[in-house]
């Protein structure tokens, strides 16, 4: 029969959750560990501060309390934003970001901006870059409209059919080939 | 208890329950079943492993071993510029075109100075202290179309991009912080929540001394003297007109600086920053204060 190793405290292990406390899995030194009031809070041994090599210095140091101090707005300033900030109207925007109009809205189909301010249209690449799709996502209102226009406006600009994929419930459509440039020059034509 | 009852009192627990999610549902019973590996004549086959050899056998060969032949990785002579690159410092790029973009879409407000917690505050620059990562390297692309007039402060920066952001009225500065204040700066309300006070940054190692202290590179620790001789130099080597920060309206904060022991604008090191009450802790004690100005 296997012996059971089993300590006087069995329970203490348990309640502490903590094997760490009890390096050894010793049962006398489990014994010997808990001699006090047995500590069901858990320590978190992750940062060296919190591990046990290290003593709490009891020392109290002399600190001023400022309350609403001047220097909390270099505090504010270093908080995480709370949501994507709006981007603001600007005369210019030097790095070619462009932002929607209002006149896309009038229009029967609309393809809305990303959560950062950007045109949804991406390019696939799989096959080890021999198929190269580009998705167009987040299109609301008469998609099938779209297609037709943009298929046109494709087979316009590069100078042959150009096929298309519409998926109606996933709000996106698919073109073969890198289009990428020219549908975002399309889409920023149209105000989206 | 009759069957009545029974539905009533689960139309109850049903009411009292939450919406049907796909967080609280699963598949009924006995739906599924694992497969099995089988055994025996019938079943126990190869079971994908393959026939004979380490497929089989499952002792698979280290990276880059090639039973016996000399593996193409040893195969060239050495390479001796890549030696110790795993201890190396590395500057992640970041392109003034991206900064700009930054800028345009109010990720980084220009109204204040900018330093690596802000635009890591942008939330669309990762960065990895913990990756023998030391700071921003600002990269020229975009240098031409850079239009922001900024206080910045990064790691890295070559002439062409101090050129670029200098010929736009504003200023750049370089500064080292040890690893420990890159945590810091990467997320500061972590840091804060854990109610330690703000350590001191720490001094470049010796191989970066010369480039923190030389005005050329606009290191931090350079005589400011002789960092507006350059910045003059500089114009007339680019051919721009330097425009005067001393008639700018934004001329405090063009001149606002970090201490060299400093790591967030403003904020000493030695101070606590409670969040939760909005009040901040000055040591006062000799001792204390001694430690964190040396």
């Amino acid at each position: 029969m296997a012996t059971v190793w089993r300590s006087q405290c069995a329970f203490a292990r348990l309640l502490i959750g903590k094997i760490a406390q009890n390096p050894n899995n010793s049962p006398d030194l489990c014994t010997k560990l808990f001699q006090g009031p047995i500590s069901v809070t858990s320590r978190n041994y992750s940062n060296y501060a919190n591990s046990p090599f290290i003593e709490r210095i009891k020392e109290q140091y002399e600190y001023d309390i400022i309350k609403n101090p001047p220097e909390w707005a270099y505090v504010e300033r270093l908080l995480p934003f709370d949501t994507i900030p709006v981007v603001t109207p600007k005369e210019n925007y030097p790095s070619g970001w462009i932002p929607p109009r209002e006149e896309a809205v009038h229009l029967p189909y609309f393809v809305s901006r990303t959560k950062n301010h950007e045109l949804p249209i991406y390019l696939n690449i799989t096959y080890r870059g021999m198929r190269k799709i580009t998705k167009i996502k987040k299109i609301e209102g008469d998609i099938w409209l779209l297609n037709d226009t943009l298929k046109a406006h494709l087979k316009e600009t590069a100078g042959k059919y150009v096929e298309t994929r519409v998926h109606e419930l996933g709000k996106f459509i698919e073109v073969k080939g890198d289009y990428v440039n020219v549908i975002r020059n399309w889409a920023h034509s149209k105000g989206f | 208890m009759g069957s009545r009852q029974i539905t009533e009192k689960s139309l109850s627990i049903l009411r009292s329950l939450p919406r049907i999610s796909v967080g609280n549902i699963r598949d009924n019973p006995g739906s599924k079943v694992t497969q099995k590996r089988g055994r025996g004549q019938h079943g126990g086959d190869k079971h994908g492993a393959g026939n004979k050899g380490s497929g089989q056998r499952q002792n698979y060969m280290r990276l880059g071993y090639e039973t016996g032949n000399n593996p193409f990785y040893l195969r060239m002579p050495q390479e001796p510029y890549y030696r110790g690159h795993h201890h190396r410092r590395e500057y992640p790029p970041l392109s003034l075109l991206q900064l700009q973009s930054l800028i345009d879409t109010d990720r980084i407000d220009v109204s204040l100075p900018v330093d690596l917690a802000s635009i890591i505050k942008s939330g669309l620059y990762n960065f990895y202290p913990e990756q023998k990562q030391f700071g921003i390297n600002l990269t020229d692309e975009g240098a031409d179309i850079f239009a922001a007039k900024i206080n910045i402060e990064v790691q890295w920066a070559s002439e062409q991009v101090i050129a670029a952001v200098e010929r736009n009225g504003g200023v750049i500065t370089t500064a080292y912080y040890d690893p420990h204040s890159l945590f810091l700066l990467k997320n500061p309300k972590h840091f804060f929540k854990t109610g330690a006070a703000i350590p001191r940054r720490m001094i470049p190692p010796p191989d970066v001394i010369e480039y923190y202290t030389s005005a050329e590179t606009r290191g931090y620790l350079a005589d400011p003297e002789k960092i507006s001789q350059e910045r003059l130099k500089l114009s007339q080597k680019y051919g721009y007109e330097l425009p005067q920060v001393e008639n700018d309206s934004f001329y405090e904060m063009l001149c606002e600086r970090k201490d060299p022991r400093q790591i967030f604008y403003g904020l000493e090191p030695g101070w606590v920053v409670n969040l939760k009450d909005k009040c901040i802790l000055k040591p006062t004690d000799k001792e204390l204060l001694r430690f964190y100005s040396s």
